[in-house]
């Protein structure tokens, strides 16, 4: 325990994690520290590994080495499911919704884990607080939805498993200007209310504002940490990305 | 004419429904699992010994054993998932096919061993009553297997629609990685789906057994009804087996008495050519 | 021990062949060896066993299409023959051909379909096939006598196929069996076996590299048939007698799997090696326990089955060839002259200055997926040796681009001109292949069973039918993306940085005019980058035109002689590397523009 100052716990820990596939190393020895009440962005170019430490911490993938905590609890081993019921949810790339299924029903499912279950009302009714849109869409199957709408579901759908750590994997891919704004505004809201975030974007400017901490990771390792505003005129982030 | 035509519609639907719960959970399976079950009509052809035996044994009527039969067959579905499939879940194809096809081969000529080549059946109060309607007559057998098979298949749908269990099958089947993602326990999840699956041929197998015989390879002629009808429902969709059920049901009543009811199997398969040619994805099929 | 291994396994593959020659003469004598008729017929039932299993194992085991309704053939075979002497008294020998047309017209028409479907439906087409064959048979009794069965009369004679003495029966078997293993042993080193392992391994590779995928599975359908079919001739001459639920019976198709399987599916000999140890514990079996419990010996077969996919799905001769493998020496690598070392960059700037005429002009090409527009309204064009670099944003369209210019994908609209021709309209990946347009993939696929060489021998074959001319090629090409060390190594057991190595050789063995490599770079370390990247400007050097996805901006940046820009399917940039960096355009699309800059700040 810090004796001066505020003391901000630690979240989520990844200590030289390691993650294989096959014999190919996707990520090398990362370590990251996730504050609560913090948003965390991890940039970098497209496979940098960025897809793979979020599916790592989520146990999608075996980690090969290194540990993870969360709120004090060794979580390195943990299949998918119990990760979830600790409180880490990821919001995955490309939206991955059910299709044939409804707004509603695929929010439903984002309750899923013994947690928040019982309080599915309560739930819905702060994620159409969020996304006032969804409520009128509840009964549309969400394959039919625009990317915009989707995205929100997505996001709807990840809160709707109570979050302590929410991992987004690039909310805004393929969005328009005007929705990626609204994406962004929704991220900042969410941590207002107390939900801490891991954010993994190419939208790089964008996401080193509104971020307290940011990681860029290249081929698999972490070469650059601080903090966001810091980082906006490094010109190792505009190398990683185009490469001048 | 026109009086034949309706019989046969008549007979063909009620026919129909008892095929659609034959084959409905084949496509579970493969709708979720992604594997065909070549043990499917193996699993019918116990169902219906099991019937048979509480009948001779105790005289439990072959609709009341349904009461036994779905949990019976709902856990044996489910350790065989774990035991055999599980493992060979990430196989390739060749594995998983030839996994269920030894499985077909045990469970066939254990039946042999045990039960000889003989064909049994039960004997009901019922079993010959038939149901007069002005000109039409509903056989009572058919008409109360028709009933219950349409009534598992309508609580089937419900379970999968209402539940937190069947939402999670629905999931499972429809985004792997997004079920992961929510908190579903994939494996779990996969042996239920096969349990549900079993029994829905288990049902099928104790309803069968009062209108037809029971021996060891009973099992294949059904399984090429139930291959015929996933296809042509369009293999992974439950709404697509149970009208495509109610199709061959009335194709077969059509067929045996225009063409012959020896050769209503070539008529399925001649169908089932069709369709591959003129519609790969069956007629409900997405992709 | 393992030196004295190795010299074991170096001195068998010495003397490969006078040791199937001996096993040749073997086989020859061996029929003769019994008088006990016992014996005798376990000999011909080993060899008739081999003989089915070993054609399935062609279209199973060769193009990994599992039929399970090759009994349907089996009895066509029988039933033609039979048929024809019974009726017509024409010579089963005859009838025997008439029979394997039959079966390979029947074949034809059921394998134009089926072969649309996935492994789990194709195994189930073939299986329904073949049980309603099997009840056609037993319903048009006026032709073939229904359950009751036909029985061939006693009448001996060559002329009927018909014999006194079992040995004779052994050496028609053993000539048959010969043949099929002959032509399964040519095919193995022939281009139309690698064309068929390639399709086995991945459908789409194989066609990426000029396989027309569909014509190969048919003529290995075909071929595999028509052995079933003679050698279902043979069983109704043998036995005598023939009903529907015996050579019908599904349990054929299935026995035939079984037996290649244990033996080693894929593999020349495995069949026979599944027969030689599964045909013999068959009669045993049925001899001993058949009359007591039938049905016994199935039971056996099933739980042999279940334990071989679970637990020995390589098979004994997979797994032979396996243990074998580690004590190998790799055969010496022939030498090959090393690029010449002074076409420097020097070289390459003079060819920029001659470079011109378009090679591929693509006009307002589209594609839609559902609701998502992929590409929209997209032109371009690369000149003749030209490094044309395509890049965006993630999910900016560039993989469907080259999908549509490669075949794997059909256009919406617009068109597409390659070499003076329009190419809009041609319909599968083997077609841009032979047009010389090659291409690699982004998750690459490697035909993970086979060699490195084999791999880019396969792609070699599009241009050579000649095994020893594609293997000659494909050293050199080896050579050339510094991966001999690794000719004879599994290509599953690469790295990734070599299994990139090796897509973009089998790629290059095509002899392509235009290459698209779609990120050959991604996932490899510095050094990786810069070997991929000498290897580019040489095949570049040698007059390839060369279009590339990348995201290694330095990469791109340095090798590029013009850079297109997409982002959400349409065209951004278009330019000069230097140029493009530069662009306010692409840097909003890369980080976020100015206008995100400012918006959505609380």
């Amino acid at each position: 325990m810090p004796i001066l100052g505020v003391h901000i716990m630690q979240l989520l820990g990844l200590n030289n994690v390691t993650t294989k596939y096959g014999d190919l190393t996707a990520i090398r020895d990362v370590s990251i520290n996730v504050e609560e009440g913090h948003i965390i962005s991890i940039v970098g170019s497209n496979g940098a590994g960025k897809t793979t430490l979020l599916n790592t911490i989520s146990g999608v993938l075996p980690s090969a080495g290194g540990t993870i905590t969360f709120a004090g609890k060794e979580i390195s081993h943990l299949p998918p499911h119990r990760i979830v019921e600790e409180g880490i949810i990821q919001v995955p790339e490309g939206r991955l919704l059910f299709p044939d299924m409804t707004v509603l029903e695929n929010l439903e499912l984002g309750a899923f884990n013994r947690r928040s279950r019982k309080d599915i009302p309560a739930l819905l009714e702060a994620v159409f607080n969020y996304f006032p849109k969804l409520q009128d869409r509840s009964d549309q199957m969400a394959g039919t939805l625009s990317g915009g709408e989707q995205q929100m579901v997505a996001i709807g759908r990840g809160l709707m498993a109570k979050p302590k750590l929410l991992m987004m994997d690039e909310p805004s891919l393929g969005l328009s200007p005007l929705v990626v704004k609204t994406v962004f505004e929704t991220i900042s809201k969410i941590k207002s209310d107390g939900i801490t975030i891991l954010l993994v974007e190419q939208n790089v400017l964008q996401s080193l504002m509104i971020s307290d901490d940011v990681y860029v990771l290249e081929n698999g390792s972490i070469i650059l940490n601080g903090q966001g505003r810091e980082l906006m005129d490094d010109p190792r982030v505009r190398e990683a990305y185009l490469g001048i | 004419m026109g009086e034949v035509i309706i019989q046969l519609v008549i007979n063909g639907l009620l026919l129909g429904g008892l095929y659609a719960l034959l084959s409905i959970g084949l496509t579970l399976i493969f709708g979720v699992l992604e594997i065909v079950n070549f043990a499917h009509g193996e699993f019918l052809m116990i169902s219906m010994y099991l019937a048979f035996l509480l009948f001779s044994f105790f005289g439990m009527d072959p609709y009341l054993s349904l009461i036994v039969i779905l949990p019976v067959f709902f856990l044996f579905g489910y350790a065989i998932e774990k035991i055999i499939i599980k493992p060979l879940l990430n196989d390739p194809p060749l594995n998983q096919i030839f996994a269920t096809i030894g499985l077909g081969l045990i469970f066939s000529n254990v039946a042999l061993l045990l039960f000889k080549a003989d064909f049994r059946t039960v004997k009901t109060p019922y079993s010959d009553v038939n149901l007069i309607f002005g000109n039409f007559f509903v056989s009572v057998p058919r008409l109360i297997a028709f009933l219950i098979a349409i009534a598992l298949i309508a609580a089937l749908l419900v379970y999968l629609k209402k539940t937190f269990t069947g939402k999670a099958i629905r999931a499972l089947a429809q985004q792997r990685k997004a079920a992961m993602l929510m908190g579903i326990d994939v494996h779990r999840t996969y042996a239920i789906a096969f349990g549900i699956g079993i029994a829905c041929v288990g049902a099928a197998g104790a309803v069968l057994l009062p209108l037809f015989f029971v021996f060891p390879t009973v099992g294949s002629l059904f399984s090429l009804i139930a291959f015929v009808i996933v296809i042509l429902g369009g293999y992974n969709s439950l709404a697509g087996s149970l009208v495509a059920g109610l199709i061959i049901g009335l194709i077969e009543g059509f067929s045996g008495f225009f063409i012959s009811p020896h050769l209503k199997e070539v008529v399925y398969f001649v169908l089932f050519i069709f369709i591959l040619i003129f519609r790969p994805t069956g007629l409900f099929g997405k992709r | 021990m393992k030196a004295y291994l190795t010299t074991l396994v170096e001195s068998a593959k010495r003397f490969r062949k006078p040791l199937i020659a001996l096993a040749v003469v073997l086989a020859l004598v061996i029929p003769l060896l019994p008088r006990n008729p016992f014996y005798q017929d376990l000999i011909i039932m080993i060899f008739f066993w081999a003989t089915l299993a070993t054609a399935w194992n062609l279209l199973g085991g060769f193009a990994g299409q599992i039929s399970l309704g090759h009994a349907a053939f089996f009895g066509i075979g029988a039933y033609t023959s039979t048929i024809l002497f019974l009726t017509f008294n024409l010579s089963p020998w005859i009838g025997m051909f008439a029979g394997a047309g039959l079966s390979m017209l029947v074949a034809f028409v059921v394998g134009f379909p089926t072969f649309r479907l996935t492994s789990h439906f194709f195994a189930l087409a073939t299986l329904a096939f073949g049980e309603v064959l099997r009840l056609l048979a037993s319903y048009w009794r006026e032709l073939t006598n229904g359950g009751v069965g036909l029985l061939i009369p006693h009448t001996p004679g060559f002329r009927n196929f018909i014999f006194d003495n079992k040995a004779a029966y052994a050496y028609v078997i053993l000539v048959m069996l010969l043949a099929v293993l002959c032509v399964t042993y040519i095919f193995k080193k022939s281009r139309f076996g690698y064309s068929l392992f390639a399709l086995r391994e991945d459908q789409g590779a194989a066609e990426s590299l000029g396989v027309n995928t569909h014509r190969a599975k048919m003529y290995a359908l075909l071929i595999s048939v028509f052995f079933t079919s003679i050698a279902g001739t043979f069983y109704a001459q043998y036995v005598a007698f023939i009903e529907p639920d015996i050579v019908f019976a599904s349990h054929v198709s299935i026995q035939l799997a079984l037996l290649s399987i244990i033996g080693g599916i894929g593999t020349v000999f495995g069949p026979l090696v599944g027969s030689l140890f599964l045909t013999p514990l068959d009669i045993f079996l049925r001899g001993w326990l058949g009359g007591v419990f039938s049905g016994l010996n199935f039971i056996v077969y099933g739980v042999i089955l279940i334990l071989a996919v679970m637990y020995f799905p390589l098979g004994i001769a997979g797994w032979i060839r396996k243990k074998i493998a580690g004590f190998e020496k790799a055969p010496a690598l022939p030498k090959v002259t090393p690029a010449d070392p002074a076409a420097g960059p020097d070289a390459l700037t003079a060819r920029r200055a001659v470079m011109g005429a378009p090679l591929m002009t693509v006009d307002s090409l589209s594609k839609r997926f559902g609701g998502l527009e992929a590409v929209k309204d997209l032109s371009f064009m690369v000149r003749e040796g030209e490094i044309l670099g395509l890049i965006g944003p993630n999910g900016a369209g560039k993989t469907t681009v080259f999908n549509l210019i490669s075949g794997f994908i059909p256009a919406d609209q617009g068109t597409i001109v390659f070499n003076g021709k329009d190419i809009s309209s041609l319909k599968t990946p083997h077609c841009f292949c032979r047009e010389c347009i090659g291409r690699t993939f982004q998750l690459v696929k490697p035909f993970g069973h086979m060699t490195v060489l084999e791999n880019v021998m396969v792609g070699a074959f599009a241009c050579t039918g000649h095994t020893e001319e594609a293997r000659k090629e494909s050293l050199a090409i080896l050579q050339r993306i510094h991966l001999s060390h690794h000719a004879y190594t599994l290509a599953s057991s690469l790295t990734i940085a070599d299994r990139k190595r090796l897509e973009l050789g089998r790629a290059l063995a095509t002899q392509p005019k235009l290459l698209l490599l779609d990120e050959v770079m991604a996932g490899l370390n510095p050094k990786e980058t810069e070997d991929i990247i000498g290897i580019i400007r040489s095949i570049s050097r040698d007059g390839v035109t060369i279009i590339m996805i990348e995201h290694v901006m330095k990469a791109v940046m340095s090798l590029s002689d013009r850079i297109v820009v997409i982002n959400n399917g349409i065209k951004l940039v278009e330019g000069l590397p230097n140029d493009v960096v530069k662009d306010q355009r692409v840097i909003d699309a890369y980080l976020g523009g100015a206008y995100h800059a400012t918006a959505g700040l609380k």
